[in-house]
């Protein structure tokens, strides 16, 4: 009790709260501008968290990253232009329904679903670390090596587009993971004799780079600036919000529930758990062919999915510090560089932190519901700021932010080098999030591999030995084998249809 | 042709990764050095090359057995205009310790916002208030060490 009393008193102070607002505020800003995406704002933020105690750090990136999800809903309803890649789905929807003037009507139900969704993952979070904690307590080396293999697999079969480029680019972020001296020998590896580069790559600049100026040299690169003209609105916010959620709660709780699920699992962030929710909504709906014309249930699946995939991604990393989406890997390093070590001793020692950070969970997600309010009545301001003035401003900040993480002139130039690798591999549609996932996951994968090797006399078998280890070994083993089975299966699918098309004919 | 090339770079990555890798030390107590995730990084890394790169083979034989008009032309002009920022950056690492760090952002915004033809006015106003908020903001708040500029201190008492 008295943990759970000093973790309220850690949130509900006024620079807690101030914090809180502020990046909300935030948060909101960069979403609902686009091209600018609530990883990025989350990277901007980092090396500003670095000189706050460790609950206004975490708070900041939380009440960021759940503002940003929302806001990016704002330019998609008034341009048809996604804030951000999470608000992609459901774009065509809310636009349409905007052009029939109901653009606050659906931003007030989005926000509403947003909220739902959001404190559905945490009471998610809140339930099922703890116990999952318990059950990590007794991982070895050889769990947290297939846990981290687990993540990464997943990072590559669940990324949408080419298997092979999802793949390389899982390599890029392992080799970055390499730079440094080795943790078993001590030998430099990759250092070409920088003394900065010795205890290796800092993820900030990397995320910065990836990011923030990848998106930047996009946005120079593609002349395009948002000149449409936005939907007027008159509409009530919140008249018919409660409506709506009374009508689609069963969508509601699919798609929190969905959005937790696919949250948690490495390299599916938001944006797939949209996709995927928007998608099972429109195959269960009663009214299938409303959607695509401005369908107020196309998007409460949705909005709630993405937010809840936010709180989602939190279980596997403070349970095992392995990052549900690229947010949360940022968050993995916040927690290190703050002494809260990802992992579940952090619910055992954790004390009134963790309690704090819970309740930060839940006051960045009903603050979202006063501040989206005022949001949404002034979306003007928003969506017309132009990017031809914002961008050199995010200029500056990737700069000094990188400068900032360790005062180093080298950081700068790993963002550089970094942010035009980035925008190479993104212009060619290389996914980004594996390559976050190997820079975060290669360090816990190689460690727990060479630990694993010692204990064991170099035996490989005895990543089998341990019952939860073969377990995790298998499913991994099941990921890697599903492409094929999946495609055998539509194989053998395939000859028995046709050969039951004559019959029937 | 550009996922062909990059398939190339890939595994000529990979390679030279590998190569790396095989001068790192080996330990005599440990059966696998520090040179083994390295290696197996830069195999990964040879064999995704050489799969990007032959799967796209075929589309590369038909780009050049077409006609030259049908191939769409690269936006060679775009692909600089997105290499300033690089550059503005390389040149905040090379003149901030002279000029200063503020000044050398108000420089860098300013170029950035004219280029898309923002308003000079206002992006004078914009790229000097903003490269002082952000100087006080981290250097006077946060206390880091951002550079002054020699210049700057000569002329100011």
């Amino acid at each position: 009790m008295d943990s759970f009393l000093q973790g309220l008193a850690m949130v509900f102070n006024v620079q807690t709260m101030l914090v809180i607002v502020a990046a909300a505020v935030f948060g909101l800003f960069v979403g609902a501008i686009p091209g600018l995406t609530a990883t990025m704002a989350v990277a901007l933020l980092v090396p500003i968290t670095f000189y706050m105690d460790a609950t206004p750090a975490i708070a900041a990136i939380v009440a960021t990253s759940a503002m940003a999800i929302f806001a990016g809903d704002i330019p998609g309803t008034y341009l048809n232009i996604p804030g951000t890649p999470a608000s992609a789905a459901y774009v065509g929807e809310s636009y349409r329904l905007a052009q029939k003037g109901r653009a606050r009507e659906t931003l007030g139900t989005n926000l509403i679903c947003s909220v739902i969704g959001g404190l559905f993952g945490t009471m998610v979070l809140v339930f099922v670390s703890p116990s999952l904690a318990e059950m990590a307590l007794n991982f070895s080396s050889f769990e947290y090596f297939w846990l981290a293999l687990l993540g990464l697999s997943s990072s590559i079969f669940i990324a949408i587009g080419s298997r092979v480029k999802a793949f390389l680019s899982l390599t890029v972020g392992l080799l970055l993971s390499t730079v440094g001296l080795d943790m078993m020998s001590g030998a430099p590896r990759f250092t070409f004799g920088v003394p900065d580069l010795m205890a290796g790559i800092n993820f900030i600049p990397v995320m910065i780079g990836m990011f923030a100026l990848n998106e930047i040299m996009m946005f120079y690169g593609s002349r395009a600036e948002a000149r449409s003209v936005p939907v007027m609105a008159k509409d009530s916010v919140f008249a018919n919000a409660p409506g709506h959620v009374k009508t689609y709660w069963r969508n509601i709780l699919r798609g929190s529930s969905l959005g937790t699920l696919i949250g948690a699992l490495p390299g599916a962030g938001a944006d797939i758990a949209a996709w995927i929710a928007y998608a099972l909504g429109k195959s269960r709906s009663k009214e299938k062919e409303k959607y695509g014309t401005g369908h107020i249930e196309g998007i409460v699946d949705a909005s709630s999915a993405n937010n809840s995939g936010i709180s989602g991604a939190w279980v596997p990393a403070l349970v095992f510090g392995i990052p549900g989406d690229t947010i949360t890997a940022i968050v993995i390093g916040v927690l290190y560089m703050k002494g809260m070590n990802p992992g579940p001793t952090i619910f055992m020692n954790g004390g009134g932190q963790v309690y704090a950070l819970f309740t930060v969970f839940f006051v960045a997600n009903l603050i979202m519901l006063p501040i989206g309010y005022l949001a949404i009545r002034a979306s003007k301001v928003f969506i017309l700021t132009p990017r031809k003035l914002l961008m050199p401003v995010i200029l500056s900040f990737c700069i000094v932010g990188a400068f900032a993480i360790n005062n180093s002139i080298t950081d700068i130039w790993i963002m550089l080098i970094i942010g035009l690798v980035a925008f190479v591999l993104a212009r060619n549609d290389f996914p980004m999030a594996p390559a976050i996932l190997g820079l975060v996951l290669g360090g816990t994968l190689e460690n727990s591999f060479m630990s694993s090797m010692l204990k064991s006399n170099g035996d490989l078998l005895a990543f089998f030995e341990r019952p939860i280890s073969a377990a995790l070994g298998a499913l991994v083993i099941l990921i890697w084998a599903l492409p094929t089975l999946i495609r055998l299966f539509r194989h053998w699918r395939r000859p028995a249809q046709t050969d039951q098309t004559p019959r029937s004919s | 042709m550009r996922d062909f090339l990059l398939g190339l770079a890939f595994v000529i990555g990979g390679g030279v990764v590998i190569a790396v890798a095989q001068t790192y030390p080996t330990m005599p107590a440990l059966q696998y050095g520090p040179s083994l995730f390295p290696s197996l990084i830069g195999g990964g890394m040879v064999i995704g090359g050489l799969v990007l790169a032959l799967t796209r083979i075929g589309q590369l034989r038909i780009a050049f057995a077409g006609p030259r008009s049908q191939t769409p032309r690269y936006d060679y002009r775009g692909l600089l205009i997105s290499l300033l920022p690089c550059a503005l950056i390389v040149f905040y690492i090379l003149a901030s310790e002279w000029l200063g760090a503020p000044l050398c952002m108000a420089l860098s915004m300013l170029i950035l916002m004219l280029l898309r033809g923002a308003r000079p006015w206002l992006s004078l106003v914009v790229s000097l208030v903003v490269a002082a908020a952000i100087y006080l903001l981290f250097s006077r708040y946060l206390l880091i060490p951002l550079p002054e500029g020699t210049l700057l201190s000569q002329i100011l008492p």
